[in-house]
């Protein structure tokens, strides 16, 4: 077993860093990074972030340039506080994306002793049996697969660190829950912490006003200007490629219902018909269509044919919705509330999914609104092969 | 005096009377509070109160139609924006109703009329037989059947899944008949209030057996046979084995039953008889879980498949799922009057659970029928075209049609105004 210290340097996210590193805690940000800059045994570090921040933009599964020595703690603090200041959803999306995979690799090697240590500086409920659990067996004729631990969660904590991931193993019904605790083998548990660390790196605290403080004072340190304007020239000239170039947004005299998934067709259908709907398929629809920047007036008219129509009620309730900006229900709720629709009107897209030339695998579609873009970059792409093949013909 | 001025004041002077049987819930100022005035159908919510007397007097004044408190604790309760209210966790609330799923009494009390056709019928069909309008007007009833069914599912909720899998404590558990229709589960613990909407909907997906995936649970199919589960595996696996196992040692006239009902697993005849002629050799495999190759004549994957569907459907607790996964659900107050019946919300602890009989509860303190006449009787006149029969406290009233004066018990007027079926005579 490792002492606690090597876990931390390994492991520079655990919580007990703030009482192995309490300098490194307490110090001022600026301090901290005029130390980095001016420290000539930390100029390697000035590299390792730079590389790191470019293989998250090229969306890269691994870092070459990981190294666990002494900088470590030092590289993660300044990929947190970069990230705070660069204040970018895209960006600290991928970085994080990139750090927990990294982290995942690491667990994946690591004994149950500091797996074990891991978990419980988490704070996690966490239990360890003497003697593996055979919680599972699976066979097909004569080959037995048997799957054991001796590792067991308190449901409460692996919901979580698991109810954000959306693969159907994950969800607890298909794991194996007993007496509170859901037993997990060790490369399941490195998967929850890896997404505990993608959270925490994805977690922001502070206002932004003192965010906008911290940015001006850290970019007085000249050499530190000069890295984030080098990571910020760089994520310019890749963001093109990440960002979807095609509309999918409510324009006027277009009709992009025809892309739309066949659960919110179904709410539609009904309230052409005067169905009565039930509450959650009214919000259902109302945050799709906002999603998708449909006019008010559009989406107020839908209900108008509502046996409980009141057109003031109804106004009231989808401006209160705009200005919320509630984000639209995932595929996941709305199977959840019964309203899913892919099995009744048999829609290939939602039941089979997309294959994803990116992860060179079939994927589930795993929201409305992706539904509409991948149909909307399908059929724009369409167009294309067609007008290609004019100028051609 | 209208109905509702006089069920308001009969409301009133039960709470003036039995305020102190009123529980306070816990965490009482951290709470937010609503209620449903007799005057006008709007919910008035956002109110907090100091302390019980507070909220007693409230009671006695106002003698609200509904009466509820959230499930969650605010810094604030009072505050209207709900991102204003300092949220600080919810307790799991689970919701059984028995308007939200199939029961066979259904098919007498249960009233529908066609606006468009006129026919009229009982049971739940989802649209009108005659004309296929899908707007029915409805008039759903209660017996002691589909309350018993809405019971068993809590027993199963608690039993099967709440104890069991997730180890709740039972003294956390606090379980209420919702004074209509069901029976509502509270849990309070630390550790669960703090879970997330989307953790929550985890949970309501493990009880109902929703999202279910055979195949990660070990189910396989090669060269058309199935390879199922062996029964020490742990989880909904070893649920459904124990089920196929219990229904195999039942007689074969009652598996037929099961497996014929189109409501459970639909199975023709010839599929019954072939499962039934191997069961004795399936069940052997089953028990002695070295072998798990599922072969049975007309047995295909999507049969073996449609059977487990079916299974995990008999498993699975019907709950009103939104109830679960919002945090911000206000559930009736205990101890007040539902305004849809003039029954107690009726507390109840869950070694009581068992024997409760919320239309004939022989425990007075456990009783939810608060306006009990014994010899006060009410002239009321019927307004609605068809009443099914009532039957509380072991006697049978109704039915009724429009226009019938009947002199009843005083419950069973106030059961019937609050049910706005029947109006003073």
């Amino acid at each position: 077993m490792s002492n606690d210290f090597d876990l931390i340097r390994q492991y520079p996210w655990l919580p007990s860093l703030k009482i192995y590193r309490s300098d490194l805690a307490s110090i001022n940000p600026i301090e901290f990074i005029k130390d980095i800059i001016t420290d000539p045994s930390k100029e390697v570090l000035r590299d390792r972030i730079y590389e790191f921040f470019k293989s998250a933009f090229d969306n890269l599964e691994y870092f070459s340039y990981y190294k666990i020595d002494d900088l470590n703690i030092y590289f993660y603090l300044s990929l947190r506080m970069l990230l705070i200041i660069l204040n970018n959803k895209s960006i600290s999306y991928r970085v994080a994306n990139l750090y927990s995979k990294i982290t995942y690799n690491e667990l994946a090697t690591e004994n149950d002793s500091n797996l074990y240590s891991i978990c419980k500086d988490l704070k996690l409920d966490i239990k360890y049996e003497q003697e593996p659990i055979i919680f599972r067996k699976i066979a097909i004729k004569d080959q037995l697969e048997t799957l054991q631990t001796k590792f067991k969660i308190h449901f409460s904590d692996y919901l979580k660190l698991s109810s954000r991931l959306k693969d159907d193993f994950r969800k607890l019904i298909n794991n194996a829950l007993k007496d509170g605790y859901v037993y997990l083998r060790p490369k399941n548990l490195s998967r929850l912490i890896q997404e505990y660390v993608r959270m925490k790196i994805l977690k922001f605290e502070g206002d932004i006003e003192n965010i906008n403080k911290l940015k001006e004072d850290l970019l007085k340190v000249q050499e530190f200007k000069d890295l984030y304007d080098s990571i910020i020239a760089d994520w310019e000239l890749k963001k093109e490629r990440f960002e979807y170039s095609f509309e999918t947004a409510f324009k006027k005299g277009e009709d992009i219902s025809k892309n739309f998934p066949p659960c919110m067709n179904e709410i539609l259908v009904k309230t052409e018909i005067g169905q009565n709907l039930q509450h959650t398929e009214r919000l259902i629809i109302v945050f799709f269509l906002l999603a998708l920047k449909y006019p008010k007036d559009f989406i107020i008219n839908i209900f108008s044919k509502q046996p409980d129509y009141n057109e003031n009620k109804t106004t009231y309730q989808v401006e209160f919705a705009k200005k919320k900006g509630y984000v639209p229900h995932a595929c996941s709720t709305i199977k959840s509330l019964n309203l899913c629709m892919a099995q009744k009107h048999n829609d290939k897209l939602c039941l089979d999914g997309y294959f994803s030339k990116k992860n060179n695998k079939q994927k589930k579609i795993s929201h409305p609104l992706f539904y509409v873009q991948f149909k909307q970059y399908h059929s724009a792409k369409l167009k294309n092969k067609d007008k290609i093949q004019e100028k051609n013909d | 005096m209208t109905e509702k001025f006089y069920l308001k004041r009969i409301f009133q002077r039960y709470y003036e009377e039995n305020y102190s049987k009123i529980p306070m819930v816990s965490f009482f100022n951290k709470r937010e509070y609503g209620f449903i005035p007799w005057e006008e159908q709007v919910m008035e919510r956002h109110l907090s109160f100091e302390n019980s007397k507070n909220l007693i007097d409230f009671f006695k004044i106002k003698a609200p139609r509904h009466a509820y408190s959230s499930g969650s604790l605010y810094s604030q309760p009072e505050i209207p924006d709900m991102e204003g209210k300092g949220y600080q966790g919810c307790d799991l609330l689970i919701d059984i109703d028995v308007d939200h799923f199939y029961t066979p009494c259904k098919e007498e009390h249960d009233i529908w009329h066609c606006k468009e056709c006129d026919k009229r019928g009982k049971g739940m069909p989802e649209k009108c037989p005659k004309c296929g309008n899908l707007k029915l007007e409805r008039l759903s009833w209660i017996c002691e059947d589909c309350l018993n069914v809405a019971k068993n599912e809590m027993i199963k909720l608690i039993y099967d899944f709440l104890i069991p899998d997730f180890a709740i404590n039972p003294e956390d558990i606090k379980i209420a008949f919702s004074g209509h229709r069901g029976y509502h589960l509270k849990i309070e613990n630390e550790k669960i209030r703090s879970l997330s909407s989307e953790e929550r909907r985890e949970i309501t997906d493990y009880v109902t057996g929703q999202n279910i995936s055979f195949e990660i649970l070990g189910l396989r199919e090669h060269s058309n046979i199935v390879y199922g589960f062996f029964k020490d595996n742990i989880g909904w696996a070893e649920k459904i084995m124990n089920f196929i196992v219990e229904l195999l040692k039942k007689p074969n006239s009652e598996i037929n039953k099961v497996l014929i009902d189109n409501r459970k697993f639909g199975f023709k005849s010839p599929t019954i008889k072939s499962l039934l002629n191997y069961k004795d050799d399936f069940l052997e495999m089953l028990s002695n879980n070295e072998r798990n190759m599922w072969s049975i004549e007309g047995f295909s994957p999507n049969t073996w498949k449609k059977f487990l569907r079916s299974i995990v459907k008999e498993i699975g607790v019907e709950i009103d799922i939104p109830v679960t996964i919002d945090i911000h659900r206000l559930i009736r107050y205990p101890g007040s009057l539902h305004g849809k019946t003039g029954f107690k919300v009726q507390e109840i602890f869950l070694d009581e659970f068992n024997d409760f009989n919320p239309l004939n509860e022989s425990k007075e303190k456990l009783d939810p029928i608060v306006f009990l006449g014994k010899k006060e009787t009410h002239k009321i006149q019927i307004i609605e075209h068809d009443v099914p029969e009532t039957r509380i406290k072991g006697k049978k009233y109704g039915p009724y049609k429009k226009g019938d004066i009947i002199e009843v018990p005083h419950h069973i007027a106030v059961f019937l105004l609050c049910r706005e079926v029947a109006k003073l005579s």
